[in-house]
């Protein structure tokens, strides 16, 4: 049993054993080696992995927050470029852009707005900024890209956090079961034992 | 002498779609490979219920352009009140005809997508119950509740 042991480690080896501050769970092979090798009993090994899940659950919280956020701000960005691109094309033919827009909640006045060459955008932190049509467009564009691979990259984390959670409850699940056949076994020979 | 345990079906998972069940204390071991087609199938489970709320978003895109299509053509009006962004430009009424075909036909293509997706999806699932299955028998449920 103990020969076993190292080799259980190099065979999960095809695992990642964490990704950007989130642990891995280690694959257990066998649960009577991981239960030697580690000197855990089975409470303390159960109490183990159900904290390892509790905080799983923490950091997925946080991540699909974080997912909902940018799933926001993508639309938005989308519609800043739409609007830029429409100023865009009324250059050159003379037409004023007329527009009602919002000034509060169910009130909308009209706005004429004449050919310009520049635009201001909304940097946050109660900074407006102008820039000329085609600079806003290509900052505009440069923020959407980077929005887009942020989501990108959280999705991938989510899935492996989400891989990492599974691991952890099958490995519950074995370990809670293989303590009840444990329990079985020794039950078995002990009434067997009383019989002879 | 602890008395034994009994039987219980385990309730710790949750994975959204798999339980270990407790198998009467048989002992079909967990390989890495096991393990791997559980995590794809949960990971398969989440993107379905993705797409499937994709998927109604996109129809409710498809049904509201369509009906502005049909209020357009009733409207007597030549100047259409268009959104662009937060603001409602005056457009006229062919300009915004064009656009709202040009944004019909991307929303159903990306609904077609979308479709699709779903079906590959619920295709792999079903593949991998039937290899979970095959090993675990009752020792596993895949179902949703």
């Amino acid at each position: 049993m103990a020969a076993s042991s190292s080799s259980t480690a190099a065979d999960s080896s095809a695992m990642v054993t964490e990704r950007r501050g989130i642990p891995g769970a280690q694959f257990v092979e066998d649960v009577q080696t991981y239960l030697t090798q580690s000197g855990l009993d089975v409470q303390s090994a159960l109490a183990f992995f159900q904290e390892r899940l509790q905080q799983y659950k923490v950091v997925e919280m946080k991540l699909l927050a974080q997912q909902r956020d940018l799933q926001a701000k993508i639309p938005d960005i989308e519609k800043c470029l739409e609007v830029v691109a429409t100023l865009r094309a009324k250059k050159g033919t003379g037409e004023e852009l007329i527009a009602d827009f919002e000034v509060s909640e169910g009130i909308y006045s009209r706005a004429r707005i004449e050919e310009t060459d520049s635009v201001c955008l909304w940097l946050g932190a109660n900074v407006m900024l102008e820039y000329s049509v085609e600079e806003a467009t290509g900052l505009l564009q440069k923020n959407l890209e980077n929005a887009k691979a942020s989501l990108e990259v959280l999705i991938t984390d989510l899935q492996f956090l989400r891989d990492q959670v599974t691991v952890t409850q099958v490995t519950i699940a074995r370990v809670y079961n293989w303590d009840v056949h444990q329990r079985r076994i020794r039950q078995a020979t002990a009434t067997t034992a009383e019989d002879s | 002498m602890p008395k034994s345990k009994r039987s219980e079906p385990l309730d710790h998972r949750k994975a959204e779609g798999i339980k270990m069940q407790q198998g009467g204390g048989s002992d079909t071991e967990v390989t890495w490979e096991d393990q791997q087609n559980i995590n794809k199938f949960g990971r398969l489970n989440n993107r379905f219920h993705e797409l499937e709320d994709e998927i109604k978003i996109a129809k409710e895109t498809c049904d509201n352009l369509e009906d502005a299509s049909n209020e357009l053509i009733l409207t007597d009006e030549e100047v259409v009140r268009f959104q662009i962004g937060e603001v409602f430009a005056h457009v006229q009424k062919d300009e915004v005809e064009g656009r709202i075909e040009e944004m019909k036909a991307v929303t159903s293509e990306k609904l077609e997508n979308l479709k699709e997706e779903k079906e590959s999806v619920l295709a792999e699932m079903a593949e991998l119950k039937k290899i979970l299955y095959g090993k675990f028998k009752d020792s596993i449920n895949l179902e949703e509740d």
